[in-house]
């Protein structure tokens, strides 16, 4: 069938973002936690198969593979309502059960050992599509098994399907508080290094981001995972709302990623959403104050870095600048609103663009599902190609560095296959990052057509201790 | 007064035999004598005759006999020269009384009369001078009259004639002041000729004049053969006075009026006003005529009837009432009337000559604005008369559909050559020189609409089913042809052929839009045709991928219906009607030489029946408008699907070679993004802002819409608004940057395949010569042969040329482009289309090119547009651009 886009789980993080991706789908197309189509939703307006397949029954499968380490999320997901809703053979769990504590390099080389049972289950989803387009992982990159067997996943995956389109969605850790997992930062940046070489897409979603939204957009003192999470899959399902409501432009998935990302390496995509509103929100005021939001005003908001949902810190300089800008606007427009935002934006320089080449902000509308009850009249979600994202890989690389520096807690890695004999795959890991911080660094300057990747020094090996942390950072 | 008409000429020929013996007993009496003494004598004797003989009878009781016995005693002294006395002459002539039949106390009043006379013969010679005035008198005329009953109650404006005709008699001369002396000149004879022909003339004169009102010669009015105009005879003018000659001349001028009217009505002398509706002119002016001709025959008959009488001898009908005689004045004042009606129907005939139709009635419609009421009743009835026909007309149409119309005189006409498959848009139309003047355009507009509607419903449609209340309206519009003209269109008739206009189109507007669904038709056009269905036009290019790039000669369309059917299948389009699905079709074009599959494929929209002749118009137009969206999508396509996805899969093989390829695959890399950024922007603009945005315009319209060419007027427009917006209609230099533009992308992949194709060449010969290496490694072998080294390291050479080759030709196309883009950029920000130039500052939204090229900023300064002359353009953009800021 058309343009077909399996989705990949890993890991409880992943799982759960994912859950409530495939609840808040399934919200919007009128399928109930079975599976099954409501009554009410039949306005074939909607597209539902390059989400889901159907089963002879008239059930509406997820085209999703759930795979984890440990049993905790996906029994909660099997022990819900919705356990019906997803196709049992593509639910994968570890025999072993004991996940990957949090070890990216436990998670991968599980990974590694399990990739014949999974990509069974990926080769037959895949077989199973007319024209795949490709992938989409969820998973945190803190964490063991999202970010470890993920990023095996996600090697052999751009090895075999090297025609299909990889994109992500990655949580990133929040750098507010302090991680129980000490090996985040080693987690971290072997996760980065795949998901510059191997994923084509990158859609950051930034813990620290989301939650200071939490705290200060909606005014959640202490935001839960649910809460958090409901942001997260408000993004997911409108990032992905061109391919289910299909309309004249941006219907697959590389029509909507192709004009953001220039080069294979600038990949990492920025989301903003606006108006935000939480469950409690909608729930106590109701309908009772529907904003008259305008396009303008939307389009204005998305480019406030208080709506971003990547905190980048700031930006001293003043130089990083945007590569390019997808908004996704959906309700009541006017279509001749669109044009007129975005020549003020234009005229007030609200937005600070690369010199070295054209871009602008496109615009795609789109509907919204009939289904779901929205308290704005209009609403949108930006996908930014900016390069002040490099921040968060240059944080990243910081503790990295100090962590690497006293060598601490790479026992744990050191026990398994991959760094066996050496640690050079942390240390490549680390220039792989460092070049995509000094590419982006580059992209604001106008001379980035004549750039060229200055190695930096290997990082000397150091040996340290690691220690076992129990929880992963995006759950 | 029955009896009279056979005997009518005897009493002529009494009348004047009677008054040529009394004038010869008053010769033998008297003795010769001058005229006027004569004809005082005579004048006494007929006044005598004229007012009361009673009077004579009752002072002298003398009977005829002695009276006559006394004459011819007087007489008797008196000798003739040729012998015979006068008494026995005087004696004969009372014989000759005798035997006419005569009134016998008017004869004894005559004869008493001439006693006295005889008596007074000699001494009141003097006295019979006093009154001139008698002179006047007519005998014969007072004879007449005293025959005839009628002229008893005779007028004073018979006596004015009589007058007049006395004086004429002498004379021939128009100038009336001689007539005073002719008479004294008039010899005997003549004089006596007059009195004989008296009574005759004058009938004469007055039935000539009669007959020249109907355009008959008479015996002094003849026809001049060149003007068709009247004359005096001239043979006969000597026997008219100057004032008859005159009135008679000026009544002919009737005659002359008759006479064209007649010719103008009449069809075979090709005066005549044409078709039908001159036909009905004529049968009008013939009515016209017939009036007339019955008024003339009113007259006639009145002057026979008197002639009758006045031959019927003159005692039997003297106390009869005859002051009703016709006169040439009497005509002279009936003829004015006539005369102008006649004047009128020559004038309005004479405009209308050799027309028809339409141009017919608006030429009497010209006359209608008449402030005299005769004119303006007579121009209303015949425009009435003549919109008989065009009413009938437009009632047939407006309520059947049928034009009976063999004059072609009908403001709508019907084309024979037209097929029913262009009904609605060809086969009727306007004959716009046959539009009367008081039929406004729209009113024709809609009734051409209502029949075209019906004729639309039965043959296309296969309606039977006639309008309601289809015989009152009929009634209603033919009853009264007179309000087709009228001043303000409130009539019943107006009214009547707006509600068949709002019920007929009504009909077939909910006929289109219901069982035939003209907007989701429309609908499904814009979706599939103008590539609104994104999701099944992605999948459709997938489907035929192969097949579009194929050599056109190897594209079969029927491969390609199966590739539709299964791309209608799995997409969205899935959930649309299938009626309208069934009229999607992909055609297969004869390919030119060098054609692939992408030229030469595209859908249509196969369209039958009603919405065939609806649409069938605009399907060129969808035709021309899919080529460039079809070109945009495939440039789409090779972009995202081919270059880009390439290049990001490629990326990750190829990382090993980074160092050596980096440098080219960055500047691909960045210039593919350029060409993303120009195409998806280019995209956006012809299917978000032209299409999208003009087709709710479109929507809005087509929903407030009530009748159907409002729809389809709305859809033309449509349709124009999107050519100028896909760069169709625009200037060529548009046209042609954008080509270039396409040209290199087609170009830059070439040109990718082949780099990758080196690329990967380089890349397997390093892991061949890697395996080689490990291979010797595992076999004990270390190192490679200096050939084999030698060998490397020439590919290897050979590869860094490539690539060195590749950079430059990259750079070729990259400058190509960028140069495309620059005039495309600097066509569209000199353009004076407020909307193309918001576009042109989009495309470059940050700014990269105007940067790059300063020309391009150059457009919107001031001097530019002084230079180019457009102030036109100034002024807008001042206007717009504010506006645009809100």
């Amino acid at each position: 069938m058309p343009s077909e886009i399996i989705t990949l789980q890993l890991g409880q993080c992943g799982n759960q973002i994912g859950f409530e991706f495939w609840k808040r789908l399934c919200l919007e197309h009128g399928i109930s936690p079975s599976g099954v189509l409501e009554d009410f939703a039949n306005d074939g307006l909607d597209r539902k198969d390059v989400f889901f397949y159907q089963a002879d029954d008239d059930h509406y499968i997820p085209r999703a593979v759930l795979l984890d380490l440990e049993p905790r999320v996906i029994n909660t997901i099997m022990g819900s309502v919705y356990s019906k809703l997803y196709n049992p053979e593509n639910v994968y769990l570890s025999k072993h059960g004991g996940g990957a504590g949090n070890n990216w390099a436990s998670g991968y080389s599980q990974g590694e050992k399990l990739q014949e049972e999974v990509f069974d289950i990926i080769d037959r989803e895949a077989d199973g599509s007319d024209s795949l387009e490709g992938f989409i992982l969820c998973h945190s990159i803190a964490g063991g098994t999202g970010s470890g067997m993920g990023s095996f996943i996600m090697e052999r995956l751009a090895d075999r399907y090297p025609k299909k389109l990889i994109q992500t969605f990655s949580v990133f850790p929040n750098q507010d508080e302090i991680s129980d997992v000490v090996v985040q930062p080693y987690n971290s940046m072997l996760t980065l290094k795949r998901l510059t070489t191997a994923a084509d897409s990158v859609v950051v979603l930034d813990n620290t981001a989301l939650n200071r939204i939490a705290c200060d957009r909606l005014h959640i003192q202490n935001p839960s995972f649910s809460q958090i999470n409901n942001l997260v899959s408000t993004i997911m399902s409108v990032s992905t709302t061109t391919l289910r409501y299909p309309s004249y432009m941006n219907n697959n998935l590389i029509g909507l990623t192709a004009p953001l990302i220039p080069t294979p390496q600038l990949h990492f995509l920025m989301t903003g959403y606006t108006p935000l509103t939480s469950d409690s929100d909608i729930n106590t005021q109701q309908q009772v104050n529907v904003r008259k939001t305008t396009v303008l005003d939307v389009m204005r908001r998305l480019l406030q870095p208080k709506n971003m949902m990547v905190s980048t810190g700031p930006d001293k300089s003043n130089h990083h600048c945007y590569i390019s800008i997808l908004n996704i606007i959906q309700g009541e427009v006017d279509p001749t609103q669109v044009h007129k935002s975005l020549q003020r934006i234009r005229d007030r320089k609200m937005a600070q663009f690369i010199p070295w080449g054209p871009t602008s902000i496109q615009v795609a509308l789109s509907r919204s599902s009939p289904y779901v009850q929205s308290n704005h009249r209009v609403s949108g979600l930006m996908l930014a190609n900016h390069t002040s994202i490099c921040s968060l890989f240059e944080r990243a690389l910081n503790q990295y560095d100090k962590l690497r520096k006293r060598g601490a807690f790479l026992d744990q890695f050191r026990r398994e296959d991959i760094f066996k004999d050496d640690l050079n795959e942390l240390d490549e890991s680390r220039e792989t990052v460092d070049c995509l911080v000094q590419e982006y660094e580059a992209a604001t300057r106008e001379d980035y057509m004549q750039f060229s990747v200055k190695r930096g020094n290997g990082q000397a090996d150091s040996k340290s201790e690691d220690s076992r942390s129990k929880t992963s950072a995006g759950s | 007064m029955s009896q009279d008409l056979n005997v009518g000429n005897d009493v002529a020929a009494d009348a004047s035999e009677i008054s040529n013996i009394i004038n010869e007993m008053i010769i033998c009496i008297k003795g010769k004598q001058l005229p006027e003494v004569h004809d005082l004598a005579i004048a006494e004797l007929s006044k005598m005759v004229a007012e009361n003989n009673l009077d004579i009878r009752d002072s002298n009781m003398l009977s005829e006999r002695e009276c006559v016995q006394k004459i011819l005693k007087l007489l008797s002294d008196r000798k003739e020269e040729d012998g015979k006395t006068v008494s026995d002459y005087f004696h004969e002539l009372h014989r000759k009384l005798t035997l006419i039949n005569c009134v016998p106390h008017m004869r004894h009043s005559l004869m008493t009369h001439l006693l006295s006379m005889a008596d007074n013969s000699d001494d009141d010679k003097s006295s019979a001078n006093e009154d001139p005035r008698s002179q006047g008198d007519n005998l014969t005329q007072i004879l007449f009259c005293r025959l005839d009953s009628r002229s008893s109650s005779s007028s004073n404006q018979n006596e004015m004639e009589l007058v007049n005709r006395n004086g004429a008699g002498s004379s021939h001369s128009y100038d009336s002041s001689q007539s005073s002396f002719g008479f004294r000149k008039q010899s005997l004879p003549n004089y006596l000729d007059a009195t004989k022909m008296f009574p005759d003339s004058q009938h004469d004169v007055v039935m000539s004049a009669i007959y020249s009102f109907t355009g008959v010669q008479g015996k002094y009015l003849k026809k001049d053969v060149v003007t068709g105009r009247f004359k005096l005879d001239p043979q006969n003018i000597k026997f008219l006075t100057t004032g008859q000659a005159g009135m008679l001349l000026r009544l002919s001028e009737l005659g002359y009026y008759h006479d064209r009217v007649v010719k103008f009505s009449d069809v075979s002398t090709g005066f005549n006003a044409i078709g039908s509706m001159g036909q009905a002119l004529i049968s009008k002016l013939k009515e016209e005529l017939a009036n007339f001709h019955g008024q003339v025959a009113v007259l006639h008959d009145k002057i026979q009837r008197f002639r009758l009488v006045a031959m019927s001898g003159i005692g039997y009908r003297e106390d009869r009432d005859s002051g009703d005689e016709l006169t040439l004045f009497k005509l002279l004042a009936w003829y004015i009337k006539p005369l102008h009606r006649m004047q009128w129907l020559t004038k309005i005939a004479d405009a209308c000559q050799i027309k028809k139709g339409g141009e017919l009635a608006s030429t009497v419609y010209d006359f209608l604005d008449n402030g005299n009421d005769m004119v303006n009743e007579l121009v209303e009835d015949l425009l009435t008369a003549i919109c008989g026909p065009l009413v009938r007309m437009i009632s047939k149409w407006i309520l059947e559909g049928g034009i009976s119309d063999i004059h072609r005189e009908f403001f709508v006409k019907s084309i024979k050559d037209v097929g029913v498959d262009r009904l609605w848009h060809d086969k009727f139309r306007l004959r716009l020189p046959m539009l009367p003047k008081f039929v406004p355009i729209e009113l024709a507009n809609k009734i051409l609409m209502t029949g075209k509607c019906i004729n639309f419903l039965r043959e296309i449609c296969e309606e039977q089913g006639m309008m309601k209340e289809r015989d009152e309206l009929m009634k209603v519009m033919e009853s009264s042809a007179a309000q087709i003209f009228s001043y303000t269109p409130d009539t019943s008739w107006h009214a009547a052929v707006e509600t068949c206009y709002q019920q007929t189109s009504k009909h077939v507007l909910d006929i289109m839009v219901g069982p035939h669904k003209l907007l989701d038709h429309l609908y499904g056009m814009r979706r599939y045709l103008l590539l609104g269905q994104g999701d099944f036009i992605s999948i459709l290019i997938e489907n035929m991928k192969n097949e579009l790039e194929r050599p056109g000669l190897d594209v079969y369309a029927n491969d390609l219906t199966s590739m539709l059917d299964s791309a209608l299948r799995c997409t969205n389009a899935q959930y649309d009607d299938p009626d309208i699905l069934n009229h999607l079709d992909v055609i297969v074009q004869r390919p030119f030489n060098g054609d692939i599959g992408w030229d030469i494929i595209s859908l249509q929209y196969i369209v039958h029946g009603p919405l065939a002749a609806m649409l069938e118009s605009t399907m060129p137009t969808y035709k021309v408008l899919f080529k460039p969206l079809w070109r945009m999508k495939h440039m789409e396509f090779v972009l995202s699907m081919k270059i880009w996805k390439e290049q990001m899969g490629n990326a990750k093989a190829l990382r090993t070679m980074k160092s050596e390829i980096g440098k080219a695959s960055h500047r691909l890399n960045l210039f593919t993004s350029e060409i993303m950024h120009f195409i998806h922007q280019m995209q956006y603009y012809v299917l978000f802002e032209v299409i999208e945005c003009n087709w709710v315009e479109l929507q809005k319209k087509m929903q407030k819409a009530t009748t159907l060419d409002e729809i389809l007027e709305a859809h033309e427009k449509f349709l124009q608004t999107i050519l100028v917006g896909c760069f169709v209609s625009n200037k060529a230099s548009v046209e042609h940057s954008l080509e270039v533009v396409y040209d290199n992308i087609i170009e830059l992949e070439k040109w990718q395949s082949s780099f990758y194709k080196d690329c990967f060449q380089e890349l397997s010969a390093r892991k061949k010569l890697s395996k080689i290496v490990e291979k010797s490694e595992e076999e004990g072998v270390y190192g490679l042969t200096n050939n084999m080294i030698l060998q490397r390291d020439q590919e290897a050479k050979m590869f860094a040329e490539k690539m060195d080759i590749a950079c430059r030709g990259l750079e070729v196309i990259a400058t190509d482009y960028e140069k495309a883009v620059s005039s495309f950029l600097m066509s569209l920000n000199s353009s004076d289309d407020p909307n193309l130039q918001l576009f042109g500052t989009r495309l470059d939204f940050n700014e990269y090119y105007k940067k790059r090229d300063t020309n391009l900023s150059k457009p919107l300064t001031f001097e530019h547009m002084r230079m180019s002359n457009v102030f036109a353009l100034n002024s807008r953009f001042v206007i717009c651009t504010p506006s645009c800021q809100e």
